[in-house]
């Protein structure tokens, strides 16, 4: 390294990124073994749903309330918009399930799964603020509605959803971002920290995986994310099953998923 | 203008259990989301190389 990167405060930066997240984590071509299940699938999509989400928001936010009410291709991205926010909800519901169920917070995780609850918790007033942002009766509908629940909630002198430019600007801008930001910093916490894997077998009196190498203790399991290359190192003759604690089986070896 | 595929023109069926009110819509969903969360666990996914196999 030079000395001229040492002093570059964008050189510190590229360390730091590039030693957080090396390319081989950050676009990994290889998953663990213990990922061929389908309930792995449900934070990628809604993550594909929250894309769509995006996309069909900005074509509305570009086109207008007139279009999207008046016109059949208005109607059908307004369709769209919708549909996109109700798989996401359903897709992020049942991923939080399998976390939650999976203790996804073990092996050093917790950042990633508080920024998934966060961004969880994000989300439901940025679809709150779309209902109310409809410019139709059902939005003065639930606008009201929501008015009665937030000042209940002491906190209606803040939010006032039956304010038509306050309520789309929360939507169009200031949520949608802050949920951007939230499920970049998961997926990226993600990448660096890996997938959470199963518990293992031998905790609940099964044989352990033929092709398992012992674990230690629950430390190495952390490194073992997918294509992180970094699992332990396999020591000769199997490891008790471990009294107590949730140890991860960090040795289920990788292999390519396409 | 395409008629919705249900009657809407009534208002929203809800469920009671003691205080707890809920339309019957949320209810299909919430039981929808229990039902594809014990598919996923319980399906086989695809192992790789299943397709290489056949070749």
């Amino acid at each position: 390294m030079s000395a001229t990167t040492k002093r570059s405060w964008t050189g510190r930066v590229r360390e730091r990124a590039v030693g957080a997240l090396p390319p081989e984590k950050l676009l990994p071509d290889k998953q663990p073994a213990y990922m061929a299940s389908w309930i792995y699938v449900f934070g990628v999509l809604s993550l594909a749903s929250f894309v769509v989400i995006i996309a069909s928001g900005s074509i509305l936010t570009l086109k207008g309330p007139g279009w999207w009410h008046f016109t059949g291709t208005g109607h059908f991205f307004n369709s769209i918009h919708l549909w996109s926010v109700e798989l996401f909800f359903f897709f992020m519901v049942i991923h939080l399930w399998g976390k939650y169920w999976m203790a996804a917070w073990r092996g050093g995780r917790a950042q990633v799964w508080m920024t998934g609850a966060v961004a969880f918790i994000v989300a439901v007033p940025c679809a709150l603020t779309g209902y109310v942002s409809q410019q139709n009766f059902d939005a003065q509908w639930i606008a009201t509605q929501a008015k009665d629940g937030l000042n209940a909630a002491g906190v209606g002198a803040f939010f006032n959803v039956t304010n038509f430019g306050q309520m789309y600007s929360y939507h169009v801008l200031l949520l949608p971002l802050a949920v951007a930001t939230l499920v970049a910093a998961h997926i990226l916490l993600v990448r660096k920290h890996g997938i959470v894997p199963p518990f293992q077998l031998s905790d609940a009196g099964e044989p352990r995986a033929t092709n398992a190498m012992p674990v230690p203790d629950s430390e190495p399991a952390r490194a073992a994310g997918p294509g992180s290359g970094d699992r332990p190192t396999p020591v000769p003759k199997p490891a008790p099953a471990p009294a107590h604690g949730p140890a991860e089986p960090a040795t289920i070896p990788a292999e390519p998923v396409p | 203008m395409i008629a919705a595929i249900f009657n809407l023109n009534h208002p929203a069926h809800t469920v009671h259990w003691h205080f707890f009110t809920m339309s019957v819509s949320n209810v299909v969903v919430i039981l929808l989301m229990l039902v594809v969360f014990a598919v996923a666990i319980v399906a086989p996914f695809p192992r790789h190389g299943a397709g290489r196999e056949r070749r």
